[in-house]
């Protein structure tokens, strides 16, 4: 068995244990502790509050605090936990109160944020390096750029001032090359929009002469170039904008929790 | 070289002894002296070769006179080096707000040299480093004095080891004939004598106790091993220059195995087992029209034993050698002759310390290699990744930065670890070549074979200790870019330095202060290389390639 398999094995099985003692706690002492759901509350701070270190745990990697692997496991499976400790600090209710619902959505949001990044983290890499062609995400701009350049030289160039080639690119290929195009069909994983220029291009050919034709298939080329390019910078890009709401929406969840901790001290009056 | 230089050269031992006659035309003895050898002439107290450094020469000592330290080492700071310190406490909690400065600032309290040495340029512009205070150095250190008609450097520049000692000019204008690997090489080709000269000088000096250290001679008596030692012959393959050829035919893409030289070819008698000593070698099969890489050997690693052993034990079913072994850039190796393996190092070996008998030869080309543990880890390792390996050299980096792309999700963590720990400026790309689902990232790999070290005029580049990571020392990194010039896999990076306002350093030229600047793998740092610590998804380590079992493993985790 490797090492991830056991991973996931051994901590899917104490997460699960874990949530069907929590559970069994709850039933056992729901009505019987006093001040229950502040003991429940300052616990599910606490795990939030765990799984937020872990952020500033990424800021200070000079200091020797562990692997941040180790950090991401913890993280990911504490993640989990606090769904059931959510669910019992709601006593397996929906929050009423406008405040309380907020807290509820951003709690959410935040989770489901999270899962949805553990998911791209786990399939989008795969994906990206079985394409190849691997670019740095910052060098996306200049290499587009440079494709670009060679197919307007292409174009324009001396060798063949075709008209048909000229307006097929002023129509259809100046906008392809100008910026990251197809984001959502690349995350699908739709080859549609590169078959459908492609085509374009084989249609083409019948008007060609046989120079022509040799400034077709580089244009083609180019094309599968883009798209490759276009794939990377998608890929890449849902791999970075998770966590751009993942990490705001944490930091908004502590701010209410905070305010939603001083509210029940404040007007609770003894809440059980 | 001037041809008076020749002739003066010509008139003194040892080529005054050396028969012209025995040279072939198209090297004779003149063309070497001429081409591969080269006057120097050192002022008192200045350097000439360095503990630890690599080197690619020897010299003969012409006039004048020169010490080597014995005992007690010169201390670091002497030698351009900086004593390997953990960061305290203290340090280490300042990087939380020193991490926020310009990229790459000193204070200038920080670049003050030991004031025990100088460095100055001499007439060919050469930065010659010398020690301030030559009767100190005598006082404190027991030398040895060595004068006209002396050689040394001849080993390390032979066997690519390191330098063992440190040799300084004694007198005014002492003056070293510096000859060149390839002429040393030439010389001892050409001339017997020159050649016993050297090898007596190995054996006696390097050999004993490497031979020692080889569990295949460890049940030898020291008899035994003496004849050992006596009979084993010496080689070497390829070339010194390895890395500027490599740069050359990776950027023309041909690298290919059947241009490398042979040193053992598949299918011929098994004349001795190969240890290698220093570099690195391919073994590979004819497979096609070309050649299939099986594994690669380095230092410490031997080829040939199987078949001799099986030889030995089943004379009646002799096999020839099952693979062929090609030097990979530079190889220096030690060959034990099959007689003497059977005569005095087969019998000693107990029968669970022997291979298994070889199976001839199938067409699948390691069908007896399952067996085996690394064998087997290059099975799970794969052929392509392998044959990656190879042809990108990656087998010389002891800590080359292995990066998973199928868990790597690109997040640059590991790039923004690197730049927290290093002064705001990240030591890697994170990227490089790969090979399917492996990237080897542009970071300094801490080679086995580190070509970056040698030509440092000021020993800046070093090793952290014998056999440890390859780290720069700031204080005395003058900017020459040899070392990043010389490294094959453009991981040193110069960089122009700040002060602690954050404006470029100037020098007396007005011209900016470039430093070298590489991947030390957090030496100074407790916990580890920050980047692999720093990968929140497992998918970067730090290896050694020429651990195949290692990468096996990690591939499969």
């Amino acid at each position: 068995m490797t090492r991830f398999r056991r991973q996931l094995l051994i901590g899917s099985f104490l997460l699960s244990l874990v949530s069907v003692l929590a559970v069994m706690v709850h039933c056992r002492f729901n009505r019987v502790l006093p001040n229950y759901a502040y003991l429940t509350g300052w616990v599910l701070f606490a795990a939030i509050t765990l799984l937020a270190v872990y952020n500033a745990r990424k800021r200070i990697p000079f200091l020797p605090l562990g692997s941040s692997e180790a950090w991401m496991q913890i993280h990911v499976y504490a993640g989990f936990f606090t769904v059931v400790l959510f669910l019992i600090h709601l006593n397996f209710h929906i929050p009423t109160g406008w405040f309380e619902g907020t807290l509820a959505w951003l709690y959410v949001l935040v989770t489901v944020s999270g899962i949805a990044g553990l998911i791209l983290s786990r399939v989008l890499p795969r994906r990206l390096s079985t394409r190849g062609g691997e670019v740095i995400y910052e060098k996306i701009p200049a290499i587009r750029n440079d494709l670009r350049q060679q197919a307007e030289a292409l174009v324009l160039g001396a060798e063949t001032r075709s008209p048909v080639i000229a307006e097929l690119y002023a129509r259809r290929l100046s906008m392809f090359f100008a910026g990251p195009k197809n984001f959502w069909r690349h995350l699908l994983e739709s080859r549609q929009p590169l078959n459908a220029v492609i085509v374009e291009l084989e249609e083409l050919r019948r008007y060609l002469n046989d120079q022509e034709r040799a400034v077709l298939e580089k244009l083609a080329e180019l094309v599968r170039r883009k798209d490759g390019l276009d794939y990377h910078h998608a890929l890449q890009t849902a791999l970075k904008l998770w966590l751009f709401m993942h990490v705001p929406l944490t930091y908004s969840l502590m701010i209410f929790s905070l305010l939603h901790i001083v509210l029940v001290y404040a007007f609770s009056g003894g809440a059980r | 070289m001037t041809d008076a230089d020749v002739d003066r050269l010509l008139d003194i031992p040892p080529f005054s002894n050396m028969s012209p006659e025995k040279f072939p035309r198209r090297t004779p003895l003149r063309e070497i002296l001429c081409h591969d050898t080269s006057i120097r002439r050192y002022r008192k107290g200045e350097i000439i070769v360095r503990q630890g450094d690599y080197g690619t020469s020897a010299f003969l000592i012409l006039s004048g006179a020169t010490r080597v330290v014995l005992k007690p080492d010169l201390p670091l700071s002497l030698l351009g080096r900086q004593a390997p310190v953990k960061k305290g406490i203290f340090r280490t909690l300042a990087q939380f707000w020193s991490a926020r400065r310009p990229p790459e600032s000193f204070q200038r309290a920080q670049l003050r040299q030991d004031a025990s040495v100088g460095a100055r340029q001499n007439e060919n512009e050469e930065v010659r480093v010398f020690l301030q205070d030559l009767p100190r150095v005598l006082d404190k250190h027991r030398t040895e004095e060595m004068t006209g008609g002396d050689v040394f450097g001849e080993i390390a520049a032979l066997s690519r080891m390191p330098r063992t000692s440190t040799i300084f000019a004694a007198s005014d204008s002492a003056e070293l004939l510096e000859i060149r690997w390839q002429g040393l090489r030439d010389l001892m080709r050409f001339d017997n004598q020159l050649r016993q000269h050297i090898d007596r000088i190995y054996r006696a000096r390097a050999l004993a106790s490497y031979l020692r250290a080889t569990p295949m001679f460890r049940h030898l008596t020291k008899e035994q091993l003496d004849q050992v030692a006596e009979q084993i012959e010496f080689a070497t393959y390829g070339d010194y220059d390895w890395s500027g050829e490599y740069k050359r035919l990776a950027q023309a893409g041909t690298v290919r195995p059947e241009k490398e030289p042979v040193i053992v070819q598949e299918g011929d008698y098994p004349n001795g087992v190969v240890l290698l000593r220093a570099g690195f070698a391919r073994v590979s099969r004819k497979f096609g029209s070309g050649e299939r890489t099986l594994n690669y050997i380095g230092a410490g690693q031997f080829f040939g034993f199987d078949e001799i052993a099986h030889n030995w034990r089943q004379p009646q079913q002799p096999v020839n050698v099952q693979y062929s072994l090609r030097a990979i850039g530079y190889t220096h190796l030690l060959i034990v002759p099959t007689r003497v393996m059977e005569q005095l190092v087969l019998p000693t070996l107990p029968a669970k310390e022997l291979p298994p008998p070889v199976s001839l030869a199938t067409d699948e080309p390691d069908a007896r290699a399952a067996e085996k543990s690394n064998e087997n880890a290059r099975d799970r390792v794969g052929g392509d990744v392998l044959e990656f390996l190879t042809e990108n050299r990656f087998f010389n980096g002891t800590a080359a930065m292995v990066i998973d792309l199928d868990r790597c999700t690109r997040c640059d963590d590991c790039v923004r670890a690197c730049a927290s720990t290093h002064d705001n400026n990240p030591r890697f790309l994170r990227h490089g070549p790969s090979s399917g689902r492996l990237m080897i990232a542009n970071a300094c790999m801490h080679c086995a074979d580190p070509v970056c070290m040698i030509g440092c005029p000021t020993g800046a580049i070093h090793r952290e200790s014998f056999a440890g990571q390859v780290v720069i020392n700031p204080v005395t990194c003058i900017g020459c870019k040899a070392c990043s010039n010389h490294c094959p896999y453009d991981a040193i990076r110069m960089v122009d330095i700040r002060d602690e306002r954050g404006e470029f350093m100037v020098g007396e030229d007005l011209k900016p202060i470039s430093k070298a600047t590489k991947c030390d793998l957090c030496v100074e740092n407790h916990g580890g290389p920050a980047c692999e610590r720093a990968c929140p998804h497992g998918a970067l380590t730090r290896m050694n390639l020429n651990d195949l079992e290692a990468l096996a493993h990690w591939m499969k985790r």
